[in-house]
C-alpha cells in the first residue's frame, strides 16, 4: 500500500468528519444580569443557526463580575465570546492575554455594544428611606444603607461609580469634592457584593439597606419579579450611559474551530429579533425600530457617556480603578 | 366635725384630677417614644444581624469558589489521580504487578520450573490543556527498564483522534486487550503472528454513532508478535501501514440480546529488510513461554546462518468477541504471508511463508457478574469476615499456530533451511483456568495447559529439547493492577 493511498483515506475520513452537520458547543462569558436574556436569546439563536447551516449550537453561559470574568477568560477559561459590563474588560483580554486584537471594538456596529442601559435606584416601597430618596445627595446622608457591588470586580458597580462621581463633581464643583461625596456613599455600604445579581440578592431577598444603587435592566425585573408594592425604582437627575459590550475571543475560537459560528452568535445580537428580545428584557435596544417600540418602558433622565466625563475607559480605569486609586483611597480609609 | 368648703373641695378635685390627667398624658407620650426608639433599635440591630449574615455568607461563597480553584486529588482502588481544578490537566498513576509460578509437568521441561516476575509497571496518564491525552508506561520486570508505551493523542473531531509515540499496533484482538483483564494468564499462541507495540502515528475514532471504530496507524513495521525498539529506523524507507475495523452494531441498544456482540478486521503490510544483526523475525512461543519455533541464527550471525526479513509481510486478522451476562467469547484468527530469506547470492533461501493461527476463548463468571471486553468488575471484594470473597471465573481456550512447512525445505542450491526441522511446524494448545478477583485490583489466577507439538516430517526434537515432550504447564499468577 502507498502513501498516497493512506493519505486519501485519511482525508475522506477527516472528510466524512467535517461534511456532516455538526454539534457545535460555545462558550459566552458574560456579566451577572444578563443571565434571563441569554437564556432566550441563545435559544432564538441555535434557530437561526441551524436553519441556515443545520448545525446544532448549544451555547453555555457563564455569569458573574464582569471584572471577575475577565480574569477567568484570562486565565484560561475556554470563552468563545465575552458580552461584558463594560469595554474595559474586553480591553483587559487585549492587554493582559492578547487574546483579541487591540481594534475589537471596530468589529462590530456601535462600538461593539448591542444594547445600552444605565443605572438607577431601587428602594423599598413605604419604606421611611423611600420617601428620603429622590437623588444621589441622598444616598451620601448618615444613616443611609447603600447597596453596591464592588468596583473591583463588577462592572455595573464601576459605572455606579462613576455616576455618582460625576454627579458629585457637577453639583460640588471639582475632584477632590466629587471624592469626598463618593466616600460618603461608600461609607454607607455595609456589604460588597462580587457581582451585580448579589447585590440584588442582598438588597431585594436579604433585606438589607435602604436603597439599591442598580442596572436599570435588574431594577425592572425586581420590581417585575417581586411586585410594584414591595419596590419601586427612583430615577435620579443625572446617570450614565453604560455601554455593555462584546467581543470573540479569537485565540479560542481559532483552537477550538468556532470563529464562524461565535462571530455570527454576536452578528445575531442586532438582528431585529435580538433587539426585540433586549427590549423584552428592558436593556435600551440599539436599533431604530426596538428604540421605538420601547420608548415607553425606559424612563426619561440626563445621560452622560464616559467619553464625556471621564475621557474614556482606560483614563477612567486609571484614575478610579486601578491599584490606589480613588476606590482604594476612599474604600481602604472607610 | 368641720368640713371642707365646697368651693374648696371642687377646686382640690379639679387639681388632682388635672393633675392625674396630665402624669397620664406624659406617661403615654413617654411611651410611645420609648416604643418608636425600641422599634428603631431592633431594625438597626436585624439589619447589622441580616449584614453580619450576608457578610459570613460571601465569605462563605468566596471559601467555595477558591476551593474550587485547588486541584483536586482522587484516590480509589489504589489509583492516584491529580487533576487541575478545571480538569483541563492531570496526571493519574497506574501500576500492574504480576508474579508467577511456573510448574511444567512434561518432563523436557521440568527444569523451566520458576517463579518470575512477569510484569512490573508503572503507568503515568493524564492529559494536558483540556484535549491531549498522554500515556507513559515503563516496564520493569527483566533484566532492563525499557518503555513500553508512551504517546501523547488528540482529538481533532470526535470521528477523528490523532495519536503520535509507540503503541500497540491495531491488528490483534487480544493484543489489544489490556494485559491484566485476559482470560489467560499468558495470551494464546495465536498473538505470535500479531505485530504488538510500534512507533508511528495513528488516526482512530468511532464513526456511526459509536457503532463503529477505525483505526489507521503508519509504524515503523513489525512482524510476528514482536516490539519495535523505540530507537529502531524502519526498514528500506518503507513503513508499515496497518488498520483496523471493529462493529458493535448493537452496543447502543440496552435491551438487545446482542450489544455485547463486536466483530472486526485487523491487518498490516510492510517491506522488510533485516540483516544478520537485526534480522527482524521473531521466536514463536508456547502458552508456557518456550520457543516453539525460531528462525535459524547464530551467536556468530552471518547472512549464511541467520534467517532475516526480506521482503513484503502481511496480516490479515478477522476476530469477534460476545459478552452476554457473565458469558465472554473471545475469537480470531491470523493468516500472514512473510518474505524471509537465509543466505546471500547463489546460495540465496528466499520463502514466502504463509502461517496461520486461530484462538477460541471462553470465559464464565461464576459469581454472576458481567463479563466483558474491559474486564470483570467484582460486586464484593474479598472480606472473609464479612462473607464476602470476590468473583470466581473459569476460562477455557483452544489455540493453534500452523507454520508453513517451506520453512523447513532446502531448495535445491541452498545451503540450509530457513528454520531447522527440529522446530514445531504445528502447535495445538488447549487450556482451562480460574480467575479469582479478589478487589477490581487483585487477581489470582491459575491456568493449566497443554500443547501438542507437531514437527516437520520425519524430523526427530533434539533430546532433552523443549519439543521432546507435549507442554503441560501450570501457570499461577498473583496481579496488582490499579
Amino acid at each position: 500500500m502507498k502513501l498516497k493511498s493512506i493519505l486519501s483515506l485519511l482525508a475522506a475520513v477527516a472528510f466524512a468528519g467535517t461534511a456532516a452537520a455538526k454539534d457545535i458547543e460555545l462558550l459566552n462569558v458574560s456579566y451577572d444580569p444578563t443571565r434571563e436574556f441569554y437564556v432566550d436569546y441563545n435559544v432564538a439563536f441555535a434557530n437561526f443557526w441551524k436553519a441556515k447551516t443545520g448545525d446544532t449550537v448549544t451555547v453555555k453561559q457563564s455569569h458573574g463580575g464582569s471584572g471577575k470574568q475577565a480574569r477567568s477568560v484570562i486565565d484560561g477559561l475556554r470563552a468563545d465570546v465575552v458580552t461584558l459590563a463594560l469595554a474595559n474588560d474586553v480591553s483587559a483580554l487585549h492587554r493582559n492575554g492578547n487574546l483579541l486584537p487591540a481594534n475589537w471594538q471596530e468589529r462590530l456596529p456601535n462600538d461593539s455594544a448591542p444594547y445600552t442601559s444605565t443605572i438607577v435606584f431601587l428602594v423599598r416601597k413605604g419604606s421611611p428611606a423611600a420617601a428620603k430618596i429622590k437623588d444621589w445627595d441622598d444616598l451620601a446622608q448618615p444613616g443611609v444603607a447603600v447597596i453596591t457591588p464592588n468596583p473591583k470586580t463588577s462592572g455595573g458597580a464601576q459605572w455606579n461609580y462613576l455616576a455618582a462621581w460625576e454627579y458629585g463633581r457637577r453639583k460640588y464643583g471639582s475632584d477632590e469634592k466629587a471624592k469626598e461625596f463618593v466616600a460618603k456613599i461608600y461609607k454607607n455600604v455595609p456589604v460588597l457584593d462580587s457581582g451585580a445579581r448579589g447585590s440584588t440578592t442582598t438588597f431585594v431577598q436579604r433585606g438589607i439597606g435602604d436603597v439599591f444603587i442598580s442596572w436599570e435592566n435588574e431594577a425592572f425585573l425586581a420590581v417585575k419579579e417581586f411586585g410594584a408594592d414591595k419596590f419601586e425604582i427612583v430615577i435620579p437627575s443625572l446617570s450614565i450611559l453604560a455601554q455593555p459590550s462584546v467581543a470573540v475571543v479569537d485565540k479560542v475560537v481559532k483552537r477550538k474551530g468556532t470563529e464562524e459560528v461565535a462571530k455570527a452568535y454576536l452578528e445575531y445580537l442586532y438582528s431585529e429579533e435580538a433587539q426585540d428580545l433586549i427590549g423584552k428584557h428592558y436593556f435600551r435596544p440599539t436599533s431604530e425600530k426596538a428604540k421605538a417600540k420601547y420608548a415607553a418602558a425606559f424612563p426619561k433622565l440626563e445621560i452622560f457617556t464616559i467619553d464625556e466625563a471621564f475621557g474614556g475607559w482606560a483614563k477612567a480605569a486609571k484614575d478610579h480603578f486601578a491599584d490606589g486609586a480613588t476606590f482604594d483611597q476612599i474604600y481602604l480609609n472607610k | 366635725m368641720r368640713t371642707i368648703p365646697r368651693s374648696l373641695r371642687v377646686a382640690l378635685a379639679t387639681a388632682i384630677a388635672a393633675t392625674g390627667f396630665t402624669a397620664t398624658t406624659f406617661a403615654q407620650a413617654a411611651s410611645a417614644d420609648d416604643i418608636n426608639a425600641l422599634r428603631e433599635q431592633i431594625r438597626l440591630l436585624d439589619q447589622k444581624l441580616r449584614v453580619l449574615e450576608r457578610n459570613q455568607e460571601l465569605k462563605d461563597e468566596t471559601a467555595v469558589a477558591d476551593a474550587k480553584k485547588l486541584p483536586k486529588i482522587t484516590v480509589s482502588d489504589g489509583r492516584i489521580e491529580v487533576a487541575s481544578s478545571d480538569g483541563a490537566n492531570s496526571l493519574r498513576l497506574r501500576g500492574l504487578v504480576q508474579g508467577d509460578a511456573r510448574f511444567y509437568l512434561d518432563d523436557a521441561n521440568a527444569a523451566q520450573d520458576q517463579f518470575l516476575l512477569r510484569r512490573a509497571r508503572l503507568a503515568f496518564e493524564g492529559k494536558f490543556a483540556e484535549r491531549f491525552n498522554y500515556a507513559v508506561q515503563p516496564e520493569f520486570a527483566g533484566s532492563t527498564v525499557s518503555i513500553l508505551d508512551a504517546f501523547v493523542n488528540t482529538s481533532v473531531f470526535p470521528a477523528l483522534n490523532v495519536q503520535v509515540g509507540r503503541f500497540k499496533t491495531p491488528v490483534g484482538l487480544e493484543q489489544l486487550q489490556s494485559d491484566p483483564i485476559a482470560f489467560f494468564n499468558e495470551r494464546s499462541i495465536a498473538t505470535n503472528l500479531a505485530p504488538n507495540r510500534d512507533v508511528g502515528v495513528q488516526v482512530f475514532g468511532p464513526l456511526a454513532d459509536n457503532r463503529v471504530t477505525y483505526q489507521v496507524a503508519i509504524t515503523n513495521g513489525v512482524i510476528d508478535g514482536g516490539n519495535s525498539p523505540t530507537d529502531s529506523a524502519n526498514s528500506e524507507g518503507d513503513f508499515t501501514y496497518s488498520g483496523r475495523l471493529f462493529a458493535t452494531p448493537f452496543a447502543n441498544e440496552k435491551d438487545s440480546a446482542l450489544k455485547g456482540l463486536g466483530f472486526g478486521i485487523g491487518g498490516a503490510i510492510g517491506n522488510y529488510s533485516g540483516s544478520a544483526s537485526a534480522p527482524l523475525v521473531n521466536a514463536y512461543r508456547t502458552d508456557g513461554q518456550q520457543n516453539a519455533f525460531r528462525y535459524a541464527n547464530n551467536a556468530a550471525p552471518t547472512l549464511a546462518n541467520t534467517t532475516i526479513a526480506n521482503g513484503t509481510s502481511y496480516v490479515i486478522s478477522p476476530q469477534a468477541y460476545f459478552y452476554t451476562g457473565p458469558l465472554g467469547i473471545l475469537a480470531e484468527y491470523f493468516t500472514t504471508s512473510s518474505e524471509v530469506s537465509i543466505g546471500s547470492g547463489a546460495t540465496l533461501n528466499q520463502q514466502k511463508l504463509n502461517n496461520q493461527a486461530y484462538n477460541l476463548s471462553v470465559g464464565y463468571v461464576l459469581t454472576g457478574e458481567e463479563a466483558g471486553f474491559r474486564g470483570v468488575t467484582p460486586k464484593t471484594n474479598f472480606n472473609p469476615t464479612a462473607g464476602t470473597w470476590g468473583a470466581f471465573e473459569v476460562v477455557a481456550r483452544l489455540a493453534w499456530l500452523d507454520v508453513d512447512n517451506d520453512a523447513f525445505i532446502v531448495p535445491a542450491g541452498a545451503p540450509v533451511a530457513l528454520a531447522a526441522a527440529n522446530n514445531a511446524t504445528e502447535v495445538s494448545s488447549f487450556g482451562l483456568g480460574l480467575n479469582w478477583y479478589l478487589s477490581r485490583s487483585v487477581r489470582f489466577g491459575l491456568n493449566a495447559l497443554n500443547n501438542d507439538f507437531k514437527l516437520a516430517p520425519s524430523a526427530a526434537p533434539a533430546a532433552g529439547s523443549v519439543l521432546a515432550d507435549d507442554e503441560q504447564v501450570l501457570i499461577g499468577r498473583v496481579q496488582l493492577s490499579f
